[in-house]
């Protein structure tokens, strides 16, 4: 017999997740690591990783990588690029590392147009500390710091990360895909792949944003996490490609 | 005819693959990990396993591999 | 050519410096008095197509010299007062990485925005630091344009060799002032950093810099090794330079350009018949306790003058273990303390401590 599916190469011997049971963080590193087999570009990486349930990627991946404090990944990615053009540079962080605490580093990094690529996972919450507010909380949303949900008064708006960061003119590649179904992890497997390519292109900043379940801090079963992410966070935050520079400048 | 194996050791018993494989090949079993979780076991007395690899690919933990 | 003198600016002469060490990249924001050094770097770097960014905060600027430096490369921020406490978390980041970041903080005034008056106002932050943890910074305090880039120099090169974060403290005073210096050439070896640096896991294993330890043994052993790795930097790279300590009674201590009329005070008080010397620490970190303590320990007694309110007369205070009187001659910024207000302070504690021999 033949074996049709197994683990990445670019993974890590012997690694263990240390996610949660049902975990979508676990779907998407898998992904990236695919997508760098895919590419062959594994020996040219030197990623950024931040602070959130993503920490440990580098227990994961078998790649090079510098740690950032909690929101600094862009910035500290930025300086690889910078000191080394010719390498392959990304990131992984969370919603909150990358939209909140990290907003300023993330949009003016894709406004510089840095030829770096990043998934951001959003799960609606900072799922390391234990499920707070964070920026992608939806409204009515019960979290830690929202008891009673998410409302304007006192918590303002989630934020669309994809949009905003698809309205930067160094963006190269802005998408936001899912992982609730087959259909859409294969959809969020091309998105990284493009997201990676427009970096290899030369072309500017590559951003896929995952909609991920985080079963623990939703108190939720990871079907029915999934079921949320459908039924709840797709209408607010729709799937899609938000812009897309192809090569021939278009 | 298709054949999955699943490693215990990475497996944290989220259930996923029970409720994703089309043809119900994959159970809660009656053993328990460390955690007092009950795992699960792959069936396929009747050799129906497709090796669509459905399992594996919404496997959080990378504990399925498929063979065909 | 090279030894050649040129009248330059304090900020200009560290960023040439910084080119010449070979500083692969520059990333910055504008604040005086330190701005021109983003200026000048911001021309040459692109001349020699080198990295620069105009980052969009200090937070940023900081962290990407930490991804940078992590590669292998020699790069640099600058900054000053109230936008390096920005950078604290960073350093402390850095520290624990073991990343051979190099930071120039131009002092100006604090606490708060402050203002652009020169000041010392920073030693406890650069010395001490303002990031979590037990950790510790080299720094390095020149006293004049020349030793700006002789700092400048020896910055990056301490740096990359004891793969620890290096400040060369200046101040508004050294940044904004014109001097005759020479460049020289860059003095020092290139440090090799294959063993460590990222640069794509290529014919070798993965390698990760963090700081993050979940197991506590192993974060335990970490705070040992950085702390022991600085009792090196203290045994090898702790520089002083003294003036007249042989005969002297009385060793003024200072440090960055408050040591300009320092000397001039002293001839004024030798003249007047005080046995009056000079010590000044060049690295303010690692601090030349055991120095300081040999000079107590022959009965010389200590007068800190500083621009700031005390803060290295508390590690010479430390530093005598009680065997000689310290006193402090200060303000806490803006004007530096003049020759006068310097000679007069020194009579006054002199007079003091007779009347007090006197009285006991
Ligand atoms: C400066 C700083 N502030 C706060 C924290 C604590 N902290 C660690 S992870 C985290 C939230 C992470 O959330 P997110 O980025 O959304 O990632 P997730 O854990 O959900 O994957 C916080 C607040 C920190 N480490 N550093
Ligand atoms: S807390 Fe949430 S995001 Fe973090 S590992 Fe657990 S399920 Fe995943
Ligand atoms: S999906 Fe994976 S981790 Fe979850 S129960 Fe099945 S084998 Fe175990």
């Amino acid at each position: 017999m033949q074996q049709v599916f197994s683990i990445p190469k670019s993974m890590k011997k012997d690694f263990k997740y240390t996610f949660c049971p049902g975990c979508d963080h676990g779907i998407a590193i898998r992904l990236v690591a695919e997508v760098i087999d895919e590419l062959g570009i594994r020996e040219d990486i030197i990623s950024s990783t931040s602070v959130g349930c993503s920490v440990f990627l580098y227990d994961f991946l078998d790649i090079d990588c510098v740690e950032a404090p909690h929101g600094r990944a862009l910035a500290s990615a930025t300086g690889v690029k910078r000191a080394r053009p010719d390498k392959f540079v990304f990131t992984y962080s969370g919603d909150g590392d990358f939209a909140s605490i990290g907003l300023a580093e993330s949009m003016h990094t894709a406004l510089r147009g840095e030829c770096i690529s990043s998934i951001c996972i959003n799960n609606t919450t900072y799922g390391m500390t234990g499920g707070q507010l964070g920026p992608t909380t939806l409204l009515g949303q019960k979290t830690t710091t929202s008891p009673t949900g998410r409302n304007v008064d006192y918590y303002g708006y989630p934020i669309k990360i994809a949009e905003h960061i698809a309205l930067c003119d160094g963006t190269a590649y802005s998408a936001r895909v899912a992982l609730d179904t087959i259909p859409h992890i294969n959809q969020a497997k091309q998105a990284i792949k493009k997201a990676f390519q427009v970096q290899l292109d030369g072309l500017g900043f590559g951003f896929v944003e995952i909609l991920s379940s985080c079963p623990t801090n939703w108190h939720m079963t990871p079907e029915d996490a999934h079921k949320r992410v459908r039924e709840e966070m797709i209408p607010v935050f729709p799937l899609g490609v938000f812009k897309e520079v192809s090569k021939d400048g278009n | 005819m298709g054949k999955i194996v699943i490693d215990d050791s990475r497996c944290k018993s989220c259930y996923i693959c029970t409720m994703t494989c089309p043809k119900g090949l994959i159970k809660k079993s009656s053993k328990t990990n460390r955690l007092g979780d009950y795992m699960v076991e792959f069936n396929d007395e009747k050799g129906e396993c497709i090796a669509c690899a459905m399992c594996a690919k919404r496997c959080p933990d990378l504990a399925i591999e498929v063979y065909k | 050519m090279v030894n050649e003198k040129v009248l330059i600016k304090g900020n200009y002469a560290i960023a040439q410096a910084a080119v010449n060490a070979g500083c692969q990249c520059y990333f910055g924001y504008p604040i005086t008095p330190q701005t021109e050094i983003g200026e000048y770097l911001s021309g040459k770097m692109q001349e020699l197509g080198r990295g620069y960014v105009c980052a969009e905060s200090e937070l940023a600027a900081i962290n990407m010299v930490m991804g940078a430096v992590s590669t292998g490369v020699k790069a640099m921020t600058s900054s000053s007062s109230c936008a390096v406490a920005l950078m604290q978390e960073a350093l402390s980041y850095a520290a624990s990485d073991e990343l051979p970041v190099v930071l120039v903080n131009v002092m100006r005034t604090g606490p708060g925005l402050g203002y652009i008056y020169p000041a010392q106002g920073d030693y406890n932050q650069a010395v001490y630091g303002g990031g979590n943890g037990d950790y510790k910074i080299i720094v390095l305090a020149p006293s004049t344009v020349q030793e700006c880039i002789d700092l400048t120099y020896r910055a990056f090169y301490l740096a990359q060799k004891y793969r620890n974060p290096v400040i060369l403290l200046a101040d508004g005073l050294l940044g904004q002032m014109m001097e005759p210096a020479s460049f020289g050439e860059y003095p020092y070896p290139e440090v090799d950093v294959s063993s460590w640096a990222l640069t794509g896991a290529k014919n070798r294993d993965a390698r990760s810099i963090y700081s993050v330890a979940r197991e506590e043994k192993k974060q335990i052993q970490h705070i040992y090794d950085l702390h022991k790795k600085f009792d090196v930097i203290t045994q090898n790279e702790t520089t002083f330079e003294e003036f007249n300590i042989e005969d002297a009674d009385i060793i003024l201590t200072v440090f960055g350009s408050m040591t300009r009329n320092i000397k001039a005070a002293m001839n004024v008080l030798r003249k007047k018949g005080l046995k009056v010397g000079v010590f000044r620490p060049i690295t303010l970190s690692p601090f030349p306790h055991k120095r300081i303590n040999e000079l107590a320990s022959r009965g010389k007694d200590f007068i800190v003058v500083e621009m700031n309110m005390g803060q290295m007369f508390k590690d010479v205070k430390f530093a005598v273990e009680g065997k000689v009187n310290v006193d402090l001659v200060n303000r806490p910024c803006g004007e530096w303390l003049s020759v006068e207000e310097i000679v007069s302070s020194v009579e006054k504690i002199v007079e003091g401590r007779k009347q007090y021999a006197a009285s006991v």
